[in-house]
């Protein structure tokens, strides 16, 4: 219902990329994937250059892929998370390091592009069982690689209320216990730095942050967020970014369904701020952020203000300059956190309580 | 008709924390119908809310009863209360100089402490007529005859000048009263002699300036008066004199004998100072009273405020507080660390104490008060002497010959089984142990001579844990004495933090530099570049740890919504960084400045 009240509010819009992603949507029976991309095409001009769906490698078969690619799918987004058995006992993954090459070998045959994503700095992970982990990945030969490490302090989401009964809580148990175990910043900073060599000497490009691309497969999708482009998101908790103002859905279930039959509006992210924004995801990029460009698109002022921010770091090797470019280095990537922090405006809306 | 003086009774009642106090005074009041029942408000004479809390008396007041003694005549009874703490020793002496007696409480279930023998001490020195009570005798399970011998022993009381009373029930408060009026003498001043009024306590009022408590020694004060405190020399035109019953009411004239209050219009009590002598303009005395001396500060510490904004309001809150508190004194201080701030000056630790509560309940201050100091007395190559309150000020240790600090005279009162860990806590504390003898036969009373720097960290607190909160102290300045003391420095990337300087006796800096330095370490978030944390005595290291460098901080995963959940979480980061302080380029936050300013001193 979602989809069709968007594409008639928008116009019918033409979509450039589609993600089909968030929970496993590679559990979609064939009919309800026709269904959805029925729904889609009725609503959307839909000719992507790229539209990507994230699967679990257990919940794949052949008639499944099939069917995503007849509704128009492109690339196949594979939550790999470990080739080592070690490492999905690790993180608690239910699937079988054995899952994985037919996984991506099924995709290939349908002519799907494929992604892998993989986590290091789970309890245990030594430098050799990542180094092992990349080569393992690499040697499926996927066209773009995402890395992240383990993050297990991260804040409760409002999709905490999606876990069915007490799932949450033993999550959180099971963060806890693992926060513990895990290698430190120190040890994950190495892993990060192990996967830069591995990955570059196998010719992927490390483009953003977390993600590495064979020449010509950066995923476009995702280079339409870090640019701060337009997109529109649906489903319960799906943010959108639509002539600069960015939205969301509620992201608990019932109320979710609720605020779609009412026909509420979207709740919208009244703390955003564009120019912030658009520098701190332009960062993300190896191509960094243009200053020429973006006083262009911002004003002077603005980006004077960048400039300013990005000066103060000097000394410490988190960017580098070229002419009015700047980008992260690689300690710079490890750090983001202190540039972006810089980035912020001053009067941030936060309360000041003490 | 007889002299008036020959029916006014004036007296106090001394008695350690918690022996009931105020609820025996309570009824004094309510029986002689001074009050009536439907207007008694527990505890009268305490108005503060923190006097509540503490369970001690901060300000004295003073009562006007009317009692009918065994002779049928109509006695005047003034009951001027005392404040029960040991920083405030000098208030308490000048309250007793406004009596001729006191009734010395002592609660039953508890027998004689270090304080309420302090106090009697100083009632007997200053020719009082004491009058022993036991309190609480409702309370199930006392032994009174343990109590007698406690006051049989110490003070030397015979058994039957001993009265038993219950403030709770009222029990034997008549007997009180009617031993107050026989026992007690009358005043003995000279009503023809130019005026002489002595100033026991003083409060500023709003509406009516400086209110002065005064017990009139010699001569008359009638309220078309001008008024002049001798040691002040400020003369002024009296609002209003009267009496408290305990409401303030207007009376035409005070005469010889009698206390009552003088509203003078005057600005600040510093201007109208306890144990100061109030006269007429008119017809000055020749001298004032004896005894009078001004408040003499003991204990130091910087009150910052956490928000550098916030120093004009931490200013205005100390001068309202100074209104009314003479012995507060303050002057402006700047710390690297800590930026813009006040040096303050206290009689003691519990009244810093409570100068930080008021600021911060209050004036809703936050504030960072650093390590409490005691006035230490340098004396330099160049043979002169300086005073140093503040470690950071200490002179370059190669120009110091000696350092001298305070030492105090401490008398601990124990139950006997707890002498040992005591006397441990007291050897760790520098204190030399003059005497020990016994109260009764379960508790012991030892005498130490004791450096107040080592009495104002944590002794107190020990004291009572090491007594299951038994023993009870009471101390007095007793001199200056030279010391083996060094300044040890803090250092964050080779930059010297000011308000973590504290002087500590060279034996103990190794222990403490240690204890800081590795709290520090634990406080310090790691930064961009390796920090090295030190401790250091006049440029030696003694202890050091190291703060790695930061590795990782990143948003690793970032799409979509992420944008917006995430820069909240930076949010949040920016709003901590605004919140800590500078030392050098490396960024402390205030939460360490608390922690490691509370550091205890553990043996």
């Amino acid at each position: 219902m979602e989809i069709r009240r968007q594409g008639e509010r928008l116009g019918r819009p033409r979509v450039a990329t589609l993600y089909v992603g968030g929970g496993t949507p590679s559990l979609l029976e064939p009919p309800e994937v026709a269904r959805l991309g029925t729904s889609l095409h009725q609503s959307f001009d839909l000719r992507p250059a790229e539209a990507t769906v994230e699967a679990n490698p257990a919940t794949l078969d052949r008639a499944r892929l099939e069917s995503w690619a007849a509704v128009g799918i492109t690339r196949l987004s594979l939550g790999a998370q470990s080739m080592s058995a070690a490492g999905l006992r690790a993180l608690g993954r239910t699937h079988q390091t054995e899952d994985i090459a037919p996984a991506a070998a099924a995709a290939r045959s349908v002519g799907f592009d494929v992604n892998l994503d993989l986590i290091f700095g789970w309890p245990g992970q030594t430098a050799e069982a990542w180094r092992e982990d990349l080569a393992a990945a690499v040697a499926l030969g996927p066209d773009h690689l995402s890395c992240y490490p383990l993050e297990l302090a991260l804040e409760p989401e409002e999709a905490v209320a999606n876990w069915p009964g007490a799932g949450w809580r033993s999550v959180e148990r099971w963060r806890q216990r693992t926060a513990t175990s895990q290698p430190d910043d120190a040890g994950i900073a190495g892993l990060y730095e192990l996967a830069e060599r591995v990955l570059g000497q196998h010719s992927y490009r490390h483009y953003e942050i977390a993600n590495w691309a064979r020449p010509g497969k950066r995923c476009r999708h995702n280079l339409g967020y870090w640019r701060n482009g337009d997109w529109l998101g649906v489903g319960a908790g799906a943010h959108s970014h639509l002539e600069g103002v960015r939205s969301r859905d509620p992201g608990v279930l019932p109320a979710y369904i609720a605020a779609i039959e009412r026909d509420d509006e979207r709740i919208v992210d009244a703390a955003a701020d564009t120019a912030v924004d658009t520098a701190m995801l332009a960062l993300r990029l190896d191509d960094g952020l243009d200053l020429v460009r973006y006083g262009s698109r911002f004003g002077q002022d603005a980006a004077a203000r960048v400039r300013t921010a990005l000066c103060s770091l000097d000394g410490m090797r988190l960017v580098r300059w070229s002419g009015e470019r700047v980008r992260l280095t690689s300690r710079g990537r490890l750090l983001a956190n202190e540039v972006f922090v810089r980035l912020l405006p001053d009067d941030a809306h936060v309360s000041t309580s003490v | 008709m007889s002299d008036p003086q020959t029916r006014i009774r004036n007296f106090c009642v001394i008695a350690h924390v918690d022996h009931g106090k105020t609820t025996l005074s309570d009824r004094l009041i309510e029986l002689t119908g001074t009050v009536a029942l439907r207007q008694m408000r527990e505890q009268l004479l305490d108005s503060m809310e923190l006097e509540r809390e503490h369970g001690v008396t901060i300000k004295a007041r003073a009562v006007r009863m009317a009692w009918t003694g065994r002779d049928g005549e109509i006695y005047e009874l003034n009951l001027i209360d005392t404040p029960g703490h040991v920083d405030f020793n000098y208030e308490v002496s000048r309250s007793l100089a406004a009596c001729e007696g006191a009734l010395l409480l002592v609660d039953a279930s508890q027998g004689i402490e270090a304080q309420t023998l302090a106090n009697a001490y100083l009632a007997i020195e200053q020719g009082l007529e004491v009058i022993p009570v036991i309190n609480k005798i409702d309370l199930p399970s006392i032994d009174l005859d343990v109590v007698r011998e406690d006051l049989r022993t110490t003070l030397g009381f015979k058994d039957e000048e001993i009265l038993l009373a219950s403030g709770k029930t009222g029990q034997g408060v008549p007997d009180l009263l009617h031993a107050i009026v026989e026992r007690v003498p009358p005043p003995k001043g000279d009503p023809s002699a130019p005026l002489r009024a002595l100033i026991f306590d003083s409060h500023y009022d709003t509406y009516k300036g400086v209110v002065a408590h005064v017990r009139v020694v010699d001569g008359l004060l009638t309220a078309d008066d001008r008024i002049l405190p001798m040691a002040t020399q400020k003369p002024s035109e009296m609002l209003e004199l009267g009496v408290f019953t305990p409401e303030p009411r207007p009376v035409a004239r005070l005469a010889a004998g009698e206390v009552g209050y003088a509203a003078t219009g005057l600005k600040a009590v510093a201007d109208c100072r306890v144990g100061d002598t109030l006269t007429l303009e008119s017809r000055p005395a020749e001298s004032p009273l004896p005894g009078y001396r001004p408040a003499k500060p003991m204990v130091f510490a910087g009150f910052y405020p956490q928000r550098s904004e916030d120093y004009p309001s931490l200013r205005d809150a100390l001068e309202k507080l100074r209104l009314n508190d003479a012995s507060l004194i303050y002057e402006p201080e700047t710390s690297q660390a800590l930026g813009f701030g006040f040096r303050c000056g206290f009689l003691g630790l519990f009244h810093l104490e409570i100068i930080q509560q008021r600021l911060e309940r209050e004036y809703d201050m936050d504030l960072i008060a650093t390590s409490p100091s005691v006035e230490y007395r340098v004396i330099a190559q160049k043979g002169d002497e300086i005073a140093v309150d503040n470690p950071a000020m200490l002179p370059d240790p190669g120009t110091i010959v000696e350092i001298r600090e305070p030492w105090m005279k401490t008398t601990l009162i124990t139950p006997t089984n707890y002498v040992g860990p005591i006397m441990d806590l007291a050897q760790g504390k520098r204190g030399t142990l003059l005497d020990m003898s016994y109260v009764d036969p379960t508790r012991a009373m030892l005498k130490y001579d004791m450096p107040l720097s080592e009495v104002i960290v944590d002794f107190y607190d020990q004291l009572k844990s090491r007594s299951q909160g038994y023993a009870s102290l009471d101390y007095e300045f007793a001199e200056y004495r030279a010391a083996d003391l060094v300044r040890l420095d803090i250092l964050v990337a080779s930059t010297l933090v000011d308000a973590l300087s504290v002087i500590v006796h060279r034996d103990k800096a190794q222990h403490i530099g240690r204890l800081l330095v590795s709290k520090l370490r634990g406080l310090i978030p790691k930064q961009m570049f390796d920090v090295r944390i030190q401790a250091a005595i006049g440029g030696k290291i003694i202890a050091s740890e190291n703060v790695s460098a930061k590795r990782k901080d990143v948003i690793a995963k970032c799409y979509g919504g992420d944008i917006t959940r995430k820069k909240k979480l930076l949010e949040k980061q920016k709003e901590g960084k605004k919140r800590m302080k500078m030392v050098g380029s490396v960024e402390i936050p205030q939460e360490a400045f608390l922690a490691v300013l509370r550091i205890k001193d553990e043996p």
